[in-house]
């Protein structure tokens, strides 16, 4: 009880000394604020954008690996004069795989192209056409908000038909349904038989949103669906219980074989999978973490010096204050407390002010870049946690020093 | 009754400044990306036992036998946090130890008091 009526009284002092000096007070907080603010929002922009990508990569498959001519690896030692001559894969190699592979799920062809896309008097350009085999559904993460997939006979004779993506439904068809109607896709009409769901921004780029699908078999009277610059490729998705690598241990043998390459020549394909991507970002977001972990670690101590020195200024100017409590009997831990707890209010207030700025910015950001940023829980407890800290490390010193003023030399203190 | 000074050994002085440097350089590790990533309260434990650290070279700066025992603790409660988290730093254990074997000789020569 003596501990709690004296830790309340502590506080009570030190919230006294702050509010009858509240320009002092609030300039030696800004020093923690811009430190903690700098920290917190180094780091919540690089969780978000972690957790952004991750989510691209995942929609990706996690257990698809997709058999390319270039691999995605990238770097300073780059060997792409080893790979600028190699063959693109096809779509008998496509067959060929869904014929042998064991471990497969299922398989397919696709490529790329950027096109425009019109419908009466409204036309888009650049669109996303992605033009691929029957199981790319089963291969790729998407759903169908309204409308349906392609049918085994529309992918296998080539029908002119396609899904198209939320945004261009919406631009292309505004307040009418898509279903039934017509686009056309370099000249050639095309029915709409299907509508992606909505899936916002993608940090890769590539979101469905925007794209249009199209069966490859009718895709080749429009395009070469062999030329490089579309890069062609086939994506494989493992059973269920076959890793990734027993996937590519299979399709390494399965393409070797194919293209009839002899045990000691190099491998003419590479077979990437999303792990390297994100990989490389993690390494990425290492490098930028740590920057700004030096960054602001040493943004936040420079803060921690000015409390500090406002707390030095605060004994100084309240000595003989202290040397009359401390003759009415007041114990050195009270002194000590009183003054530790203003230095920690200071820091904590002035923590609350840079999250409470880096969260008002999140609200701002996350609407105008259309890309979702959090301040996470775990950045929001390292907030408080070293605003504590630096007003228990900035505070300590001078609250010790008061501790010890001896009572009569203090109340003589001008 | 404020006790009366007593006189700081080098060793001591030595000591304190090596502890003063280490956390410095320490502080920022608070907020390491490494850290965060073993939980979201590893920073604050992190935090709290370098705050306790700093404390108690405040406390041996003074002479005083509440550093040691904060000293002491913080060290029992670092290693064994780290030692959880299968992280053992062999080279600050070396450290502490020679700190703790600098500091306990002249135990009951520091001041008792606050």
């Amino acid at each position: 009880m003596v501990f709690w009526s004296l830790f309340k009284e502590s506080v009570i002092f030190a919230l006294q000394a702050l509010i009858g000096n509240k320009l002092r007070s609030i300039l030696s907080l800004l020093g923690i604020t811009i430190g903690i603010f700098a920290v917190i929002m180094v780091f919540t922009i690089v969780d978000s954008l972690e957790q952004n990508l991750r989510k691209s990569v995942q929609s990706l498959g996690n257990d698809v690996v997709f058999i390319q001519k270039w691999p995605w690896t990238f770097g300073p030692n780059y060997p792409w004069w080893k790979y600028m001559n190699r063959p693109v894969p096809d779509y008998k190699e496509l067959n060929y795989i869904l014929d042998n592979c064991d471990g497969a799920q299922a398989a397919a062809f696709m490529v790329y192209a950027s096109t425009t896309i019109k419908h009466q008097s409204s036309s888009i350009e650049n669109v996303t056409v992605i033009c691929a085999s029957h199981q790319y559904d089963r291969v790729k993460n998407f759903e169908i908000a309204d409308g349906r997939y392609f049918t085994d006979v529309e992918s296998a004779s080539g029908r002119p038909v396609a899904v198209i993506g939320d945004v261009l439904a919406r631009v292309l068809f505004p307040n009418q349904s898509p279903l039934g109607q017509t686009i056309k896709v370099r000249g050639a009409k095309v029915m709409v038989i299907g509508v992606f769901k909505k899936e916002g921004e993608s940090i890769l780029g590539g979101s469905p949103d925007t794209q249009v699908l199209l069966p490859v078999n009718y895709a080749r009277s429009l395009i070469d669906v062999n030329d490089e610059d579309l890069d062609p490729q086939i994506m494989v998705r493992a059973k269920d219980g076959i890793t990734n690598d027993e996937l590519i241990s299979e399709l390494t043998g399965l393409m070797r074989s194919r293209r009839r390459l002899n045990p000691l020549e190099e491998e003419d394909f590479a077979l990437n999978q999303t792990s390297l991507i994100s990989n490389q970002f993690d390494s990425l977001f290492d490098v930028v973490g740590i920057a700004g972990w030096i960054i602001g670690g040493f943004s936040i101590l420079v803060g921690g010096f000015g409390i500090a020195n406002i707390m030095f200024v605060s004994v100084k100017e309240r000595t003989n204050i202290i040397g009359i409590q401390k003759s009415l009997g007041a114990k050195n831990y009270f002194i000590l407390m009183q003054f530790l707890f203003e230095s920690v209010f200071l820091s904590v207030i002035g923590g609350f002010i840079g999250l409470l700025i880096v969260y008002l910015l999140t609200l701002l950001a996350g609407d105008s870049m259309g890309m979702e940023i959090q301040l996470s829980k775990s950045n929001i407890i390292l907030g408080f946690t070293i605003s504590i800290l630096i007003g228990v490390v900035s505070g300590f010193v001078p609250a010790y020093g008061a501790s010890q003023l001896d009572p009569v030399e203090a109340i003589r203190s001008s | 009754m404020q006790s009366a000074a007593i006189k700081r050994p080098v060793l001591i002085t030595i000591v304190c400044i090596l502890g003063f440097i280490w956390i410095v350089f320490s502080f920022p590790g608070v907020f390491a990306p490494s850290l965060k990533k073993m939980g979201d309260w590893y920073p604050a434990l992190f935090g709290i036992l370098v705050a306790t650290s700093f404390i108690s070279y405040i406390g041996l700066w003074h002479m005083k036998q509440w550093g040691v025992r904060l000293f002491l603790l913080s060290f029992f409660v670092k290693e064994s946090l780290l030692f959880l988290i299968n992280d053992v730093n062999y080279v600050g254990i070396f450290f502490s130890i020679f700190f703790i074997c600098s500091i306990l000789p002249y135990y009951k020569r520091m001041d008792i008091n606050l």
